[in-house]
């Protein structure tokens, strides 16, 4: 039997100004429109625009309904309650770390403990097969995503500079970039600006002046431990609450546990656990939104007579083409004290190697970020992934306050065999656990390379001695990508699977290529786009 | 050269409490104990694992090591999941209750010693072979990855290490900072209660 492992108890459904501790008074026990499971980035903006639109929306949530002010703390190892923390097996020449890396658990997901930075896809990402003559295109240009960009950013308050120099967009950003920045930030751009290389103030979620009731930054430093103040975004504080003002349910504690079809092969629902026992919530569409883990997990564990091979999977590639993103961290010791944990983590970055140059010898690019570190981050890291303890660890560590940090978020280029599949251990619900094998190929670790030396000269240049690297990644990326070919994709570009007409995905699954730099603003214009075509689709035929 | 544990002699982050929420002000005071008895640990590992850690974090300050088993002794009581695991690598529990015991093998062969027994270096030298996967071979490994062995006691006592207060003291970190956040974020800037390097003790 499955228990319910929280640390906070809370209550389980949210509509209408209530919220009951229990299931008796569910909203739309008998049928809703629409479905989402998940409510992070994705989930969030789907719940609201669709609620908006006067669909009976009801969201279900794995984990808990966070309140920041009792439940968050300005604290490490207690914030790792925030990611999503069930055992994934790991796998392949360099498996993955899963947790704080990329997932959140809770109202909110990955919004909650994410750095905030909020870069688009330039053109090029969406056609490096045609350009590059890697990867894949996508069914959809810069120029279709453009108008939810503008959106996104706009209904946030994006942060950011008056100019932007690289990809489509220049600025100016809704909202003035953030000032100050930390010494951190003032470090990398002072490297920058000495090798001449363009940098700005990151793009960042996070309000610089005060916002929908929303106080600006003081600076805290905990985004990755959960904002405190409510100054950074995350669908939490944002999209789920309007949602619920629109109309909406919310169920958390809630790990849904099927896709139900019925007999015509469309989906009917869905079935969810919540403190051991099993409920249904009908709907007339089903959107997954659940990320690009448990989103392919539940695909392949919904097999049924209908669908032997799982849902949406005729084309056999659910749960294939997965990407992180390189994460590889680049200290460098300091004269004077740097205090990496001071302000926001990322206030400086630089796109300026994002793009294809044929003469480094691979394709595609990455962003470099000043990236702030606090003890536990950088100490283990060191110890699991950099193979330093003992005496040169506790060197190091006390001279913690004269370290600064450069972060890679690089492309990783989609290869059929990173993949998720189900493995024979069953978790506390009866699903088989995930196992997801990911390798690097040629391309990335040159890609690596070239980013590690470009960070370090960086370093060396405003004063530091390069002094450590450690390897990681961030995100995941695919597994549902999208594209028009039923036969070589898993939704069309709206996201709507080739093989159900009423079950959407809508997350990070359905991306085709990884980009070189931090996903979530463009799954959130994703979810914008979608969003808007079922509105759409609702209005001209019955789902 | 006078090996000195602290750059801030001065500075003492517990003074700061009362500008801390009262959730984390919870929090990080616990760390200072008491400790209730370890649920899952028994003796023998208790003991076995404050030496590693001593070794690992190159502290073995009682208060500190204490903390570190309950942390990891919370942990492995616990049903929340590990993130991640390498599917040949079995659950925690069985990892760590496993691998302490293999290790103790290792040593009985090497040493004729249980690891307890062993002197600073004949134990650090199993550690440092343990992080390569080169410890001496014995049946226990089949069960237990060294590699991953390593890497979880490293990730757990690691981490427990650096959330301890009087660490954090030490090494000059700002810590908790909510309600209050930071004023003075730029170089050579620092808010007045910050660890000053030249602060009287």
């Amino acid at each position: 039997m499955q228990n319910n492992n929280d640390y906070v108890t809370h209550n389980c459904d949210h509509f209408d100004g209530h919220r009951y501790s229990h299931l008796n008074n569910r909203k739309y026990e008998d049928e809703a429109d629409i479905c989402i499971v998940g409510t992070g980035a994705a989930g969030g903006v789907l719940a609201y625009e669709l609620s908006k639109a006067g669909f009976k929306v009801v969201a279900i949530e794995a984990g808990p309904f966070w309140n920041p002010q009792t439940d968050f703390a300005s604290d490490e190892l207690v914030a790792q309650s925030l990611a999503w923390q069930d055992t994934r097996l790991s796998t392949g020449e360099n498996p993955l770390t899963f947790g704080h890396n990329n997932s959140g658990r809770g109202v909110g997901g990955g919004t909650v403990h994410f750095t905030g930075v909020f870069l688009r896809f330039h053109e090029s990402d969406f056609k490096t097969k045609t350009l590059d003559g890697v990867g894949e295109d996508w069914p959809i240009t810069y120029q279709d995503l453009e108008p939810y960009y503008n959106k996104i950013e706009r209904d946030i308050a994006v942060s950011g500079p008056k100019h932007f120099p690289w990809g489509n967009f220049h600025g100016p950003y809704p909202y003035p970039e953030r000032v100050p920045i930390s010494a951190n930030a003032q470090v990398f751009r002072e490297g920058c600006e000495k090798l001449g290389i363009p940098s700005v103030v990151a793009p960042l979620a996070i309000i610089s002046a005060p916002f929908d009731g929303r106080p600006p930054c003081i600076n805290r430093g905990f985004c990755n431990q959960g904002c405190m103040p409510n100054s950074k975004f995350s669908t939490l504080v944002h999209h789920i609450p309007k949602a619920i003002d629109n109309g909406a349910e919310v169920l958390s504690d809630c790990m849904v546990t099927r896709i139900n079809v019925d007999k015509q092969g469309k989906a009917s629902g869905v079935t969810f656990v919540h403190d051991n026992k099993e409920y249904r919530q009908n709907a007339k569409l089903v959107i997954l939104a659940a990320f690009a883990v448990e989103t392919p997990r539940l695909l392949l564990h919904s097999a049924c007579p209908q669908f032997p091979d799982g849902l949406a999977n005729s084309s056999g590639l659910v749960g294939k083409y997965m990407m992180p993103h390189t994460g590889h961290d680049m200290y460098a010791k300091f004269d004077q004290e740097v205090r990496l944990y001071k302000g926001t983590p990322v206030l400086a970055t630089s796109q300026e190697f994002y793009e294809t140059d044929k003469s480094r010898g691979f394709a595609r690019g990455y962003t470099l970020h000043a990236h702030g570190s606090r003890p536990v981050e950088m100490a283990q890291g060191l110890a699991k992934s950099a193979g330093i303890w003992g005496k040169d660890l506790y060197e190091i560590m006390r001279d913690y306050n004269y370290y600064g940090r450069i972060t890679q978020v690089g492309e990783v280029l989609p290869d059929i065999n990173n993949n998720l599949s189900l493995g024979q251990e069953i978790d506390e619900y009866g699903m088989p656990k995930p196992v997801v094998s990911f390798s690097y190929g040629e391309n990335d670790r040159k890609l690596i390379d070239h980013g590690v030396k470009k960070a370090n000269e960086i370093l060396q240049a405003a004063g530091g001695k390069p002094a450590f690297t450690v390897p990681d990644t961030a995100h995941l990326l695919g597994g549902a990508r999208m594209g028009k070919d039923p036969t070589q994709f898993v939704v069309n570009e709206f996201c709507r699977s080739h093989d159900i007409s009423n079950l959407y995905i809508c997350d990070a699954s359905v991306f085709v290529t990884s980009g070189g730099g931090n996903p979530t603003e463009t799954i959130m214009a994703i979810a914008a786009r979608t969003a808007e075509h079922i509105v759409e689709q609702a209005n001209t035929q019955q789902y | 050269m006078q090996d000195i544990r602290t750059r801030y002699p001065g500075y003492d982050i517990l003074k700061e409490q009362k500008e801390w929420d009262p959730h984390t002000r919870e929090i990080v005071l616990k760390r200072l104990g008491p400790f209730p008895k370890p649920k899952f640990l028994q003796e023998n590992e208790v003991q076995m694992l404050k030496i590693i850690a001593n070794h690992l974090v190159f502290d073995n300050r009682s208060q500190i090591m204490d903390w570190i088993i309950h942390h990891i002794d919370q942990s492995l009581t616990s049903n929340i999941g590990e993130g991640q695991r390498a599917p040949k690598a079995p659950p925690a529990k069985d990892l760590i209750r496993w691998g302490l015991q293999a290790i103790d093998k290792v040593a009985t062969i090497k040493y004729k010693a249980v690891f307890l027994g062993l002197d600073e270096k004949q134990q650090f030298g199993i550690l440092a072979a343990l992080q390569n996967g080169k410890a001496e071979d014995v049946p226990e490994w089949a069960k237990v990855p060294q590699k991953e062995l390593f890497k979880k006691l490293a990730a757990e006592i690691v981490s427990a290490y650096y959330s301890h207060p009087t660490v954090w003291s030490e090494i000059g970190y700002g810590g908790p900072a909510y309600p209050r956040g930071y004023v003075r974020v730029e170089r050579w800037l620092t808010d007045p209660w910050e660890a000053k390097r030249d602060a009287k003790q």
